[in-house]
């Protein structure tokens, strides 16, 4: 069902971005959950108390987060790191899609003895195992920042891992919407561009449907209410979340494919 | 056997016509020749042999099988080399190969080093660092490295300097004499004259010829260019060799598409105090006018 040449090449094509994406988030992590330790005695509990709660809610903020390590970084630096990875997941996976449009590759890869299908199901693969490391890596950042420099007695790694895995899915299922959209553009800065607008949109839906009650049901259009990490955080499991992410995932491929399969594709 | 076949082939792109009701068919280990001017149909019929594209109407058939609509195992027996070759700029010639050679479980690099070597390309370089007849070589040898049953090729010459070109025809005759069939198209009629079996010709995405390479239309045809010295020649004069015209860009130059054999051409030319002579094959356009005039009722009416 897949085919492991066209896996292992994209995985090398891809590394670079992998690499840069990964140093970004690493230093998100290491910036906002290495800050707990200054924020918790800086009164921003009080601050934020004092802010209207659909505001700070909107941005993701509450009042626990200040006191609760666990809570911060898988309620709220995980929260930004969905954001970028989720970005990132959409870029590369719309660009595995576009990229041999746009290079012309398309030619040499579409007369290979591989149908459509398996070509966008080895990309996907690929994908699969580019947003794992990336997740892993930030998996191990939190870990190392948070459990032994940061709060070593209260940074609990299991909740973290709880919290890292719903963002893991829900950046597939960000790959998964690419993976069906990508074959409609023929230019990677188009795939590029609705990765960046999918990617805000998806945390502004999830923002408005907390800040506004009467817009509470755009939430559900939107990966991070999938994903829950707050609740993770606390330790929650989220069946709805850890169903729809991947299926999306896998329905967005299988969409992908079928549309490849359908479309003229020429240099 | 036909190695392909295609029965009134239609595609176009919206409004604009690609090619319309092309029947053709292609014998097992045969070099057929597919020849029209630019913008004639020619890529956008391979794309459609190879599944790129899909037909709007008609249909495809490789080795009596109809084309399955999204290709698959078919293209192990298919070699294939675009008009433009496009590769990734960050692979190396040879990570490429070896991208490619992982499609058809190549062991080994025997017969690709060797084509490497006959097309004198490195390749160690990155792709984006090599020139067009480069880019075209690599492309021609991932087209040969299996041994394709069935090799379609776009303008396999153009950007390939003349030994080069020259050792990949000789490639190809030794390829088809082992029984690969060979489907090219070219706009350089010599090209087809040297190796094809049969030709069929293209214009404005309509068939307008198909047959063995001896009878190729215009293929008798003498290109002759003089200047006589002293007084000019009358137009009768030169019109019993064939059509003549004086050349627009060099007065009292002349340019006659000649028919007559090549000894009776040479004894009348000797009747004239010639300053300059050149003889030479027709080109693709001259063919083509030829073709267009002798068919009946005139420009429109293709010939067959």
């Amino acid at each position: 069902m897949f085919n492991g040449n066209i896996s292992a090449t994209e995985i090398s094509l891809n590394r670079r971005g992998l690499l840069i994406w990964t140093l970004v988030i690493i230093i998100v992590i290491l910036v906002y959950l290495g800050s707990f330790a200054f924020l918790e005695g800086a009164g921003l509990v009080e601050m934020i108390e004092g802010y209207p709660e659909a505001f700070t809610a909107g941005l993701g903020m509450t009042p626990e987060m200040f006191t609760d390590v666990n809570l911060y970084n898988g309620g709220l630096v995980l929260l930004y790191v969905l954001l970028l990875a989720s970005i990132y997941s959409m870029m590369l996976a719309g660009g595995m899609v576009t990229r041999d449009v746009e290079l012309g590759t398309i030619e040499f890869l579409y007369t290979r003895p591989v149908s459509r299908p398996v070509i966008l199901v080895s990309k996907a693969f690929a994908f699969l195992v580019l947003v794992s490391l990336l997740w892993i890596a930030a998996y191990l950042a939190s870990t190392v920042v948070g459990a032994f420099w940061v709060a070593p007695a209260l940074f609990d790694i299991y909740t973290q891992f709880s919290a890292h895995l719903m963002g893991y899915l829900a950046c597939l299922a960000a790959g998964g919407i690419a993976f069906a959209l990508a074959p409609l553009f023929n230019r990677s800065q188009a795939s590029t561009s609705l990765a960046i607008g999918l990617g805000f949109g998806f945390f502004l839906l999830n923002s408005l449907s907390v800040m506004y009650e009467q817009l509470e049901f755009l939430q559900y259009l939107s990966i991070h209410y999938y994903a829950n990490l707050p609740g993770a955080a606390a330790g929650e499991t989220f069946m709805t979340g850890m169903v729809v992410l991947p299926a999306l995932f896998l329905g967005g491929v299988a969409v992908g494919a079928v549309l490849i399969k359908k479309k003229d594709f020429t240099a | 056997m036909y190695a392909v076949e295609t029965e009134q082939l239609t595609k176009y792109y919206g409004q604009n016509r690609g090619i319309a009701d092309l029947s053709m068919s292609v014998l097992d280990g045969e070099v057929f020749g597919f020849i029209g001017p630019n913008g004639a149909g020619k890529t956008t019929t391979i794309r459609l042999l190879l599944g790129l594209i899909k037909p709007n109407a008609g249909a495809v058939k490789m080795f009596g099988k109809e084309l399955p609509a999204a290709g698959g195992k078919f293209y192990r027996r298919v070699g294939y080399l675009p008009a433009e070759v496009n590769y990734y700029p960050e692979m190396s010639g040879r990570d490429l190969l070896e991208y490619s050679a992982g499609f058809y479980n190549i062991s080994s690099f025997q017969w690709v080093e060797e084509l490497v070597d006959r097309l004198q390309l490195d390749p160690d370089k990155k792709t984006r660092t090599y020139s067009h007849g480069n880019l075209k070589k690599l492309g021609i040898i991932q087209a040969l490295m299996h041994k394709p049953l069935l090799l379609i090729m776009d303008e396999p010459g153009t950007g390939l300097d003349p030994l080069i070109r020259q050792e990949l025809f000789k490639i190809l005759e030794e390829l088809n004499q082992r029984g690969t069939t060979i489907f090219f198209s070219t706009h350089v009629l010599e090209e087809v004259e040297r190796i094809c079996n049969r030709v069929a010709m293209i214009k404005d995405g309509r068939l307008i010829h198909i047959g063995p390479i001896e009878e190729l239309p215009g293929r008798d045809i003498r290109v002759v260019i003089l200047k006589v010295a002293g007084r000019q020649p009358s137009n009768v004069a030169l019109e019993r060799m064939g059509e003549a015209e004086e050349l627009p860009s060099k007065p009292g130059y002349y340019r006659v598409l000649s028919r007559l054999p090549v000894n009776e051409l040479v004894s009348y030319l000797s009747r004239f105090n010639l300053e300059y002579l050149r003889i030479t094959d027709p080109s693709l356009e001259e063919v083509f006018f030829d073709l267009y005039e002798a068919s009946p009722g005139g420009g429109d009416t293709p010939h067959v």
